[in-house]
């Protein structure tokens, strides 16, 4: 009984270890956000991780976009839209490696109000 | 479920092979540590077994590396199956630490050819097969923190768990011939600390990946891992049934104990593919919850 107890005293302890897999920390735009003006798409992780692909797409298709960051792992991704996003709603998707090798995919959406 | 990636065709390939990957350098270490540790009990025909699968394991070995470095570049390129032949994708895996552990895996496995040769190529071959244990710790989940604890553990868990799973093919067919009673009893008395190392490191690494009871239950990484841990425990009844029932019923010579021991011995190879599988999910599509 003892031992159990001990056993389950050790369980709910979290241990305060750091992450391997970089993740992301916050985007411009905010995930799910709208906003009236977009000059910039960028996005913050914790730990560098290497942007690969990366695509803007709307309701009809993707916009072309501008990579200001290249391929190097980095903490703080940028890139600008090559043309003025008209109102809608606009979503993200990017591809990469972490710091630990581990392929990484995520997304995010805003949406353009008039 | 939080911690989850999407699933698509290369990520269920990227599984495929790691699991493939994963049992080959199992299979190639455990190979030659079994032909060490058991070489004064195990009969000639037994020991060539042992050699061939080293052989066999550490070349398929090489093979899936190779795989994987394409597979990995599909992955992350974005372009689907042409990213796989992409230089410049294929450079991102080589300078990742995938490539550092090809390294090390590869070196291994190379080395573990050389149980052919007599004498010294024996423990060419058995410090190859610690290269390869090694190069589970240069990637993945174990480069977190704390790194040195993490590393430690999992190396001497993939040893246990190669030692386990090299030896089922040799017993199996130590089960027909003269002396294999005594290297069965042998190898009972052996795997029983192979198999507290085995779950004491698992336990380790699992409370420093996973943290809490509450991740175990409410993540894709701990809800898998508990998955794992179920047919682990399978496999541990199966072998608990071998050792106190059916070793000593083949000892005593009781008619049929030949049959039911490898029939048993099978069903142990089938748990460890499924394991192999579960742990490769684990380990591709899942964050473990400290990364969360």
């Amino acid at each position: 009984m003892i031992r159990f107890v001990f056993l389950a005293f050790v369980l709910a302890i979290p241990p305060a270890f750091a992450a391997a897999h970089s993740k992301s920390a916050g985007t411009t735009p905010a995930d799910g956000a709208t906003v009236a003006e977009v000059s910039e798409l960028s996005m913050q992780f914790d730990a560098p991780m290497r942007i690969i692909s990366v695509t803007l797409s709307a309701a009809d298709g993707d916009i072309p976009i501008e990579r200001e960051t290249g391929t190097d792992p980095v903490t703080v991704f940028r890139a600008t839209p090559l043309q003025d996003l008209a109102p809608g709603s606009y979503r993200l998707d990017w591809r990469g490696m972490a710091a630990d090798g581990h392929p990484m995919q995520g997304s995010f959406s805003f949406t353009k109000s008039k | 479920m939080s911690g989850l990636a999407p699933i698509d065709t290369i990520t269920v390939l990227a599984i495929v092979a790691k699991a493939a990957g994963t049992g080959a350098a199992l299979l190639a270490m455990g190979s030659v540590l079994f032909t060490v540790i058991f070489a004064s009990y195990a009969d000639a025909s037994v020991l060539r077994l042992a050699r061939r699968i080293a052989i066999g394991a550490a070349v398929a070995g090489l093979v899936v590396l190779a795989l994987r470095f394409g597979i990995r570049a599909a992955r992350i390129s974005g372009m689907g199956f042409e990213g796989a032949v992409d230089p410049m994708m294929l450079g991102f895996v080589w300078q990742s630490p995938l490539g550092d552990a090809a390294i090390w895996r590869g070196l291994g496995e190379v080395s573990v050819l050389a149980v052919l040769i007599p004498g010294l190529g024996r423990w060419i071959a058995v410090a190859g097969s610690f290269a390869i244990a090694g190069s589970f710790a240069q990637i993945g989940h174990s480069l977190g923190d704390p790194r040195g604890a993490l590393a430690i553990a999992l190396v001497i868990h993939i040893l246990a768990a190669a030692l386990w799973i090299g030896a089922l093919a040799p017993l199996h067919r130590a089960v027909g011939v003269a002396r294999g009673a005594g290297l069965l009893h042998h190898f009972g008395k052996v795997a029983l600390y192979g198999v507290a190392v085995l779950v004491a490191t698992g336990f380790a690494l699992a409370w420093m990946l996973v943290g809490t009871l509450l991740a175990l239950v409410s993540t894709a990484y701990g809800l898998g891992l508990l998955v794992k841990v179920l047919i682990v425990c399978g496999l541990l009844g199966i072998a608990a049934l071998n050792k106190l029932w059916l070793v000593p019923a083949l000892g005593a010579g009781r008619p049929g104990a030949k049959r039911a021991l490898r029939r048993s011995i099978s069903v142990e190879m089938i748990a460890v593919v499924l394991i192999l599988l579960a742990t490769a999910s684990l380990t591709t599509v899942t964050t473990p919850p400290v990364n969360l």
